[in-house]
């Protein structure tokens, strides 16, 4: 039983391995006798290939994890390439840098603020002394707003220097960097703004955003432009290039950007407060309200991020494929929703993780992979793709140690009762609640 | 309380952007103008709907006494249909409509003809015999010159050899199924073309394109023409043989459609071999409506010629619209 339960806990990973045997197996061979699905490039391909809508399903697992939906990433992610090429490629006041540059300034004075007091405030907690009290360290204005609205401002005022020096000619790949995710965490925040004080339904809130981004992308871009071409070297800046080159030779850029998002968040759900709020308020919102936890921050905050990650995607977009539409991302959200959601993350919030969803995305890459390998007819692949996703949906929840144990056990009701009562897969948002209680009494 | 206060303030800001983005929107109507001509598009989220409303935005320039007015279906049918039956109240002298499909469509076309306004269907036809002018290109024309084009760089009728990728456009359409027909209708002839796909589509979009080819190149190592049902497919998969460090491998690469500024561009640099002109009836469908309005009769169907754009002849297009 014990190789069942441990079977059943990492079976999301041996669909991963399956998959690939899959692939070794039916891929094609070069000249050469190589093996082109297991070739370094392929590989990284589909890294690569990936990477945009991993990015983007990064910020949906956090979301979804609240409880929450966030169906507003694909207009998002369209709008962000149409604010980046037309950064890259126009100079002077266009619409782009009028949205551009406030966004930046405002959004780096308030990030910078609040690390500032975050920092700050940890370090005026201290450490137990030896009667195992908490000593106050008297930092005093460094704890207030003061100090660190003045670094904010601060940086803010760096921030809009280095934009606004950056419009009369057209903006570089830091610019475009700094300027396009502030964008889009700005409609993200928005969104959360919806939902935590408008008190709107999320799949409402970000249904009405996903309609209007893509309005606002058109009408950035202007009537006449339904796409923005970004020739790097005639039209924009040769160094952009740099976001669709391999690191070192070795690790696509674009997945440079989904991997380092993936460790970074999947480090903040897994060991900081934030991260246990999230499962706590995605578990029973009621519980995590009545222990304390400030659940409109935590959702804000995920919004918000989602929108931030969809910017960066945005940014990648214009990289690989050298244009800004505002439908860049149509059909995005579905995509990410489907990853998230193969990677084990309850759409009821509460359970799963980073983790599965970076394999979830893996998986669907994979597929595609292997079938345009294969030379499978367009629309066979998109049944593929579907039943791709209720099979190994249908493994996730079917506890696959249950299955079996039904199977083998099928004349004795018992041994099947002994199985299911070994395995612990099921939501556990009442401990996970208490567990946030712990957390908030180490924390106050 | 606050949730009022709050529902308030967004009502205000939405109240104060909608009056900044409406005066760039909205253009008063022409008092001189003796005919109201309306005209339905159906999306203007694809360069060539962009291209149409230009070009019929141009032609009206040269006709004074009309007053175009022209709606966008925002790639809905039921928008469309709303957007007709406004036309229809407006009493426009004539109905231009370029519909999103044929059969959602047809219903509101007999509605203006029954009101006694005659219509003239652009690009996509509607199932109805009481229009007065249908006006569009010819897709399987298009699909045949580009695969006559395409047998005689690969060594000519009867002797053509070659490795030939094809991205096409959405499996569900019609001018996919043409423009792939009428390729095929020259290149099946010759024994010494091979077909390296099958049916991928690129969804008429150029980073669908470009995921295709970068897998199609791991795939094949002798690629000898891509044909793209559209120009950014076409440009997508040059992008990503140029990523893939092979553009020079792959000899020729042909689109369709022929936008000044993008297949035009991309072929007078080098990075297309050719591109085929798919013309936006918006000129033309002007003209006949102006012809109309004058008391001429109209022939029932218009078809648009297609032309082949090379080199040669592209820096010369690209001039007449201004972009050299």
């Amino acid at each position: 039983m014990k190789a069942f339960r441990a079977l059943s806990r990492t079976k999301l990973y041996w669909g991963l391995l399956i998959i690939c045997l899959i692939g070794a197996l039916a891929s094609p061979h070069s000249s050469s006798g190589m093996n082109i699905f297991l070739s370094y490039g392929n590989l990284t391909d589909v890294l690569r290939q990936v990477s945009i809508t991993g990015l983007v399903a990064t910020g949906m697992t956090m979301v979804i994890l609240l409880g929450g939906i966030d169906l507003s990433v694909g207009s998002v992610m369209g709008f962000s390439t149409i604010i980046c090429a037309m950064l890259l490629t126009k100079s002077g006041w266009t619409a782009a840098s009028i949205m551009g540059v406030p966004a930046a300034t405002a959004v780096s004075f308030f990030a910078v603020a609040f690390l500032a007091r975050f920092v700050f405030s940890g370090l005026a907690r201290g450490r137990d002394d030896s009667a195992g009290r908490r000593r106050e360290i008297a930092l005093g204005p460094w704890r207030s707003m003061r100090i660190p609205a003045l670094l904010g401002f601060v940086a803010a005022a760096a921030v809009a220097w280095f934009t606004v020096s950056q419009v009369p000619t057209k903006f570089g790949v830091l610019g475009v960097l700094l300027v396009t995710p502030c964008v889009a965490l700005l409609l993200g925040s928005l969104n959360g703004l919806l939902i935590v004080a408008g008190r709107l339904q999320p799949f409402i809130a970000t249904l009405a955003m996903m309609v209007s981004a893509l309005g606002i992308g058109r009408l950035t871009a202007g009537q006449d432009h339904a796409v923005v071409a970004v020739y790097t070297g005639t039209n924009a800046t040769e160094a952009f290039e740099v976001l669709r080159s391999m690191l070192w030779g070795v690790v696509p850029m674009p997945s440079v950007f989904f991997l380092a998002a993936i460790v970074l968040f999947g480090a903040i759900l897994r060991f900081t407060t934030f991260g246990r709020y999230a499962y706590a308020i995605g578990g029973n919102v009621e519980a995590a309200k009545l222990s304390g936890i400030k659940v409109a921050q935590v959702q804000f905050t995920a919004y918000l991020l989602s929108g931030l990650l969809a910017g960066i995607a945005g940014v990648l977009f214009v990289a690989q494929y050298r244009q800004g539409k505002p439908d860049a991302g149509a059909g995005l959200e579905l995509d990410a929703i489907a990853a998230v959601v193969i990677g084990g993350t309850s759409l009821m919030g509460g359970r799963g993780g980073l983790s599965g969803t970076f394999v979830g995305v893996l998986i669907f890459g994979l597929l595609s992979d292997i079938l345009q390998l294969q030379n499978i007819d367009s629309n066979v692949q998109l049944v593929m793709k579907g039943l791709i996703i209720v099979c190994t949906v249908l493994v996730q929840e079917q506890n696959l140690g249950q299955l079996v144990a039904r199977w083998r056990f099928r004349s004795s009701p018992e041994a099947g009762a002994e199985v299911r009562s070994v395995e612990p897969n099921r939501p556990l948002s009442a401990p996970r609640a208490q567990f946030a209680r712990e957390d908030l009494d180490e924390a106050s | 309380m606050k949730r009022r206060e709050f529902l308030k303030l967004s009502t205000t800001i939405a109240g104060a952007a909608a009056t900044i983005y409406i005066p760039s929107g909205w253009t008063p109507a022409k008092a001189a103008a003796k005919w109201k001509v309306g005209f339905s598009q159906c999306t203007t989220l694809e360069p060539w709907r962009v291209q149409f409303n230009k070009d019929i935005q141009a032609e009206a320039k040269n006709h004074p006494d009309v007053e175009l007015v022209i709606t966008d279906g925002q790639d809905k049918t039921e928008k469309q249909v709303a957007d007709c039956e406004n036309l229809v109240v407006q009493q426009v002298n004539v109905l231009l409509i370029s519909p999103k499909e044929s059969a959602g469509l047809t219903g509101v076309v007999e509605k203006a003809i029954d009101a006694k306004i005659p219509v003239i269907v652009l690009d996509r036809n509607v199932d109805s015999k009481r229009i007065t002018q249908f006006i569009g290109g010819d897709n399987a024309a298009i699909g045949r010159a580009a695969g006559e084009y395409a047998v005689k760089l690969l060594g000519g009728p009867g002797s053509a050899q070659g490795n030939v990728v094809e991205v096409w456009g959405g499996l569900g359409t019609q001018p996919a199924h043409d423009r792939h027909d009428g390729f095929h209708a020259f290149t099946d002839k010759e024994p010494g073309i091979k077909y390296l796909l099958n049916n991928q589509s690129g969804d008429w979009k150029q980073d669908q394109a470009y995921n295709i080819m970068t897998t199609a190149l791991r795939n094949n190592e002798k690629i000898d023409l891509i044909y793209g049902h559209n120009d950014p497919m076409a440009y997508g998969a040059y992008l990503a043989a140029k990523d893939a460090g092979r553009d020079k491998n792959i000899r020729f690469i042909l689109g369709i459609d022929g936008l000044p500024d993008e297949g035009v561009t991309w072929v007078s640099k080098g990075q297309l071999t050719a591109t085929f002109l798919y013309a936006t009836p918006g000129a033309e469908g002007l003209r006949q409506a102006v012809k109309l309005l004058q008391g001429e009769k109209l022939q029932p169907v218009i078809t648009l010629p297609t032309m082949l754009i090379t080199k040669e002849n592209a820096s010369e297009i690209m001039k007449k619209n201004g972009l050299l």
